[in-house]
């Protein structure tokens, strides 16, 4: 007999299984087919013997330490700033009602995909860029831009700012999103509240009482920044040198490059890439241990405040400088978008005209539905493995083994571009012709581990008395799981859509490398015009790709509230 | 370009009717030469062909999406213009292919190429060879008397890739920022001195990037040792030849934007610079660009353009089919189109794309010929009444050479 408590049952104990055959399979199948190369068996060049000249080659490739010295020193660096400016917002605001206007403020940079966030940092710093134009002629006496160093500056500054800016908003989200679960903040500001009534002021109070719990939630962020800033290849190529360029870029150029011998040089070089991420991850979590041994005994020194007006100060400016440097960067993007002549130092157009966006959008429908199709079945994909992940360990009464979860989180941690080439070698292999698909498919690889991060935790930490209750009413663990479990958790599930949907639309080398370049996304089209084109319409498509994911996370913020409100309202009725 | 469509649409459409009708007699004279054509019409019509193509550039993207509304009308062939950031994607997707054993069913279909990514894809046997010959249009390129149309930076084509258009190194100037540009490579290093952080060029692998490097290799040899260029580079003659350039660049360098510490990857990139007026000097391969991007704001109203007079790196690009194309009579069906008066016509008016035509204007009658002249120049178009003496591609494997002692000496200056 067919007993829907039954099939709901099997696909719950299955999910787990299943979600993590399709982490593991892609991304293991990926390593190998780069692996092979890299020791030289790449059978259509004639190349089937094993051998370490790829090896050999990148090592005497000019400039090698530079990139790799590059790549290190741009990834920890921004990492660091990102992570200690959103320590410092977050303990300057804890109580103070700024820190979600802050988030407010700078949610928009996180939902704009890497590339156009890219841009816009270097429409903003760069020699006619409107921080110049704002300060020329009057006050730097420039008529035309000056030859400075920035963007593109050898030491990767430019590239550590745009890093900075772009995960700081991130960070700060995955924060504020594990402050958001009631037990936790209603324990951490007890916490918070009763340090500052034994004398601590507010800051100190924080990072003695309230960072060592707050710290276990954001080490995956963490990680996840450090190894993507590691790894990229979109804001090195707008943003950082090109002689050397960093690791990955240049990876990437001898992948695309016409002389096919490179591709063993290549493989090589994306797993010393691997190694250098997971090198990096090691680094930071060693680190970690280390401050927590030297912190120990401070924590509990007693002392109630460390300079705490001074840090104050100084955040209260660092929040101006970065949300002006935010709106400064949206200004001019609007801008540039309905530019006409627009001559240095002028500091706004000679004439405001439609042609870029009436020209842009005579070819953007196309993009725009293949990103939406994308980004909502992958998401919804993701959000249904996720849930009925999270449910299995709640019905089986373990949480997911440590290997499981390392798993979950591999595509975040390992970069992209060490796997994605070996991944359409291997979708070559099984046959996989349908583009879309395929697209889909690689995109499910980056979204699912942002969708489990962001409900994991809420989904673990639901009360358990309301579902002992349910069921003690008689309730099935199914009804338990469709009428109690998910309504509660409502603004979570909303806010995972939005972040899944986020992340798709930004996917660039999984969309271009897995759909054989036949499936043009917004990003996809941005990224092709960045390279060339107009800062105009480079501007155009920016703020299109901001729009998109903003649309997203606001209807995020809005459908839980009317959902709220429906609830109140049959409760009345 | 939304500000030109209205009267020209209407006039071109008259004209393209009136082209259809005076070609039509030469179609069927080749159809009956060739009788295997009407098979490859039926054969390939009906289905999509994909054409992967640099996507860099939105007036070229509008061309070829005019180029796929008018194949859907004749033969009801999909075509998907694939937008590339670099041609070489392509090429790297068909090895890809080719060593997973996908011989006939490739998702590259045509590819627009030339020069080094040619000669890569004709030694690995990437191409299909012998077909550019068979295509009805081909003759109007009158092949035995024009060898830029079977010639691939000197290498032969074989048959493996069909001409599209031509192209010359040009250059382009802000003139509210100089009274006169440099004329040769002599002028170009004072100019630079005068004028410091005002010029570069994009860094080599780029296109545009070695282009410069060659034009400059060109004018800094001496003439009997030119001949050597045209030949496959040896070591000796890379040693006997490059040294010169070495010594230009060392002394130019200094002179160039951001001290020569940074170059761009392309060369739209110079573009943009020139329209932050960051640049007051800049080069590019397709002279209708600069004219189209003032009249879209992307350039000040005062750049002008001109040749040196040392004279300008010439070459041809061409389409090609892979080996292992899915839709090969389909994309014989596209490249034959792209060769026809209407297309080529259309392709070199200044506010469509404004590339040079490879067809052969004295084999068609004058009306037809009358197609492809310009009315009213733009200021900042190219002016062709000086001379500028055309510099023949050197032998593609002068690329990797140059390439490769840029890289070495340039590419990876740490501070």
């Amino acid at each position: 007999m067919f007993n829907p408590n039954n099939v709901f049952t099997k696909v719950i104990t299955l999910s787990p299984a299943l979600l993590l055959a399709l982490l593991i399979l892609p991304v293991i199948g990926g390593l190998v087919g780069v692996l092979l190369p890299a020791f030289s068996y790449i059978p259509a060049l004639g190349e089937i013997g094993l051998s370490m000249k790829g090896f050999s080659a990148l090592i005497n490739t000019a400039g090698f330490s530079d990139m790799v010295r590059l790549s290190i020193s741009s990834a920890f660096i921004s990492t660091l700033l990102a992570f200690s400016i959103n320590l410092l917002l977050v303990a300057a605001y804890f109580t103070s009602p700024w820190l979600n206007r802050i988030q407010r403020l700078l949610g928009p940079v996180l939902v704009i995909p890497h590339a156009a966030a890219a841009i816009a940092i270097s429409f903003l710093i760069t020699p006619s860029g409107m921080i110049a134009r704002l300060f020329s002629p009057w006050l730097s006496g420039w008529q035309s831009p000056a030859d400075w160093l920035l963007p593109h500056d050898p030491w990767g500054i430019s590239m550590i700012l745009g890093l900075t800016l772009k995960e700081l908003p991130f960070l700060l989200l995955m924060t504020l999103a594990a402050l958001a679960q009631t037990d936790l903040a209603t324990n951490l500001r007890a916490q918070h509240k009763m340090a500052l009534s034994l004398g601590y002021s507010p800051v100190t109070a924080f990072f003695k009482v309230v960072l060592p719990n707050l710290y276990p939630f954001l080490r995956l962020p963490v990680l996840a920044v450090l190894a993507y800033a590691s790894a990229n290849v979109e804001v090195p190529l707008i943003l950082g040198p090109n002689a050397p360029p960093t690791l990955a870029v240049a990876i990437m150029n001898w992948f695309n490059d016409v002389d096919l011998t490179l591709r063993i040089k290549a493989s090589a070089g994306a797993i010393i890439q691997l190694l250098l991420t997971i090198g990096l991850l090691i680094v930071w979590w060693c680190g970690e241990k280390i401050i927590k041994r030297i912190t120990q005994l401070s924590l509990v020194n007693g002392t109630r405040n460390y300079a705490d007006k001074g840090i104050t100060w100084f955040v209260h400016l660092l929040t101006t400088v970065i949300v002006s440097c935010v709106l400064l960067s949206l200004v001019g993007l609007i801008l540039w978008s309905f530019a006409g002549y627009w001559r240095f130092p002028e500091s706004l157009p000679d004439q405001l005209v439609l042609m870029h966006w009436q020209s842009a959008f005579s070819h953007m429908q196309t993009p725009i539905m293949n990103t939406l199709l994308i980004g909502f079945i992958a998401t919804l994909a993701a959000i249904v493995l996720t849930l009925f992940t999270l449910e299995a360990e709640q019905q089986r009464g373990y949480t997911l083994s440590r290997f499981a979860t390392i798993v979950i989180y591999l595509p975040m941690l390992i970069p992209s571009i060490a796997f994605l080439f070996g991944l359409v070698w291997f979708q070559e292999q099984i046959n996989s012709q349908h583009a879309l698909f395929n697209v889909i498919f690689s995109h499910l690889l980056f979204v699912v581990p942002y969708v489990f991060l962001s409900l994991a935790n809420s989904y673990r930490r639901l009360d358990p008395r309301f579902m002992n209750l349910a069921a003690s009413l008689g309730a099935t663990p199914t009804k338990v799981f469709w009428q109690i479990k998910l309504p509660m958790l409502a603004t979570p599930i909303c806010i995972a859509c939005a972040l899944g949907l986020a992340v798709s639309f930004s996917q660039y080398l999984p969309t271009l490398l897995n759909g054989g370049g036949r499936i043009n996304t917004l990003t996809t089209e941005a990224v092709a015009l960045a390279s060339g084109a107009s800062r105009r319409v480079s501007a155009v498509y920016a703020l299109v790709q901001m729009l998109l994911p903003a649309l997203a996370f606001a209807l995020a913020w809005f459908i839980p509230k009317l959902l709220i409100q429906n609830q109140h309202k049959g409760n009345h009725a | 370009m939304i500000r030109h469509k209205q009267p020209h649409i209407v006039i071109c459409n008259t004209l393209c009717g009136l082209i259809l009708l005076l070609t039509a007699p030469f179609f069927s004279i080749a159809t009956e030469h060739s009788p295997t054509w009407q098979t490859i019409v039926n054969n390939g019509s009906n289905k999509p062909v994909y054409f992967h193509a640099w996507g860099g550039d939105p007036q070229i993207n509008i061309y070829i999406q005019w180029l796929s509304e008018q194949v859907r009308q004749r033969y009801n062939i999909e075509l998907h213009h694939i937008k590339l950031t670099d041609t070489s994607e392509a090429v790297s997707r068909v090895l890809a292919e080719k060593s997973a054993g996908n011989y006939d069913e490739g998702k590259v279909d045509l590819i627009w190429i030339n020069g080094a990514n040619f000669a890569v894809m004709a030694q690995n046997g990437l191409l299909a060879p012998n077909w550019a010959q068979s295509l009805p249009n081909f003759a109007l390129t009158n092949p035995d008397k024009n060898p830029a149309v079977t010639l691939d930076f000197g290498v032969p084509t074989q048959g493996m890739e069909s001409p599209w258009g031509q192209a010359a190194l040009t250059f382009y100037y802000d003139s509210r920022a100089m009274s006169a540009p440099p004329y040769s490579l002599a002028e170009l290093l004072t100019w630079s001195a005068q004028h410091q952080g005002r010029f570069t060029y994009p860094k080599p692998p780029d296109f545009i990037g070695v282009s410069f490097l060659k034009y400059a290799l060109i004018g800094l040899t001496p003439e009997s040792l030119k001949h050597l260029l045209y030949q496959p580079a040896t070591e000796q003659s890379a040693t006997l030849l490059l040294p010169t350039l070495w010594r230009y660049l060392d002394a130019l360098h200094p002179n160039l934007w951001r001290k020569g510490r940074y170059f761009v990857n392309n060369s739209t990139a110079l573009r943009r610079l020139m329209g932050d007026t960051e640049l007051s000097l800049a080069l590019t391969f397709s002279a209708p660009e600069v004219p189209a991007a003032v009249q879209r704001y992307d350039l000040p109203t005062s750049i002008r353009s001109y040749a040196m007079h040392d004279g300008s790196l010439s070459n041809t690009h061409f389409v090609a089919i892979p080996y292992n194309a899915s839709h090969i009579n389909g994309a014989k069906l596209v490249a034959n189109f792209m060769l026809s008066i209407d297309a080529q016509a259309k392709k070199q008016q200044p506010h469509i794309w404004g590339d040079r035509t490879v067809l052969d204007l004295s084999l068609l009658s004058e009306h037809q010929a009358h197609l492809f002249t310009q009315p009213n120049p733009h200021p900042s178009s190219l002016i062709s009444t000086v001379q500028s003496p055309a510099l023949a591609e050197p032998h593609p494997s002068w690329v990797k050479v140059i390439n490769h002692g840029w890289l070495m000496r340039y590419g990876a200056k740490g501070q």
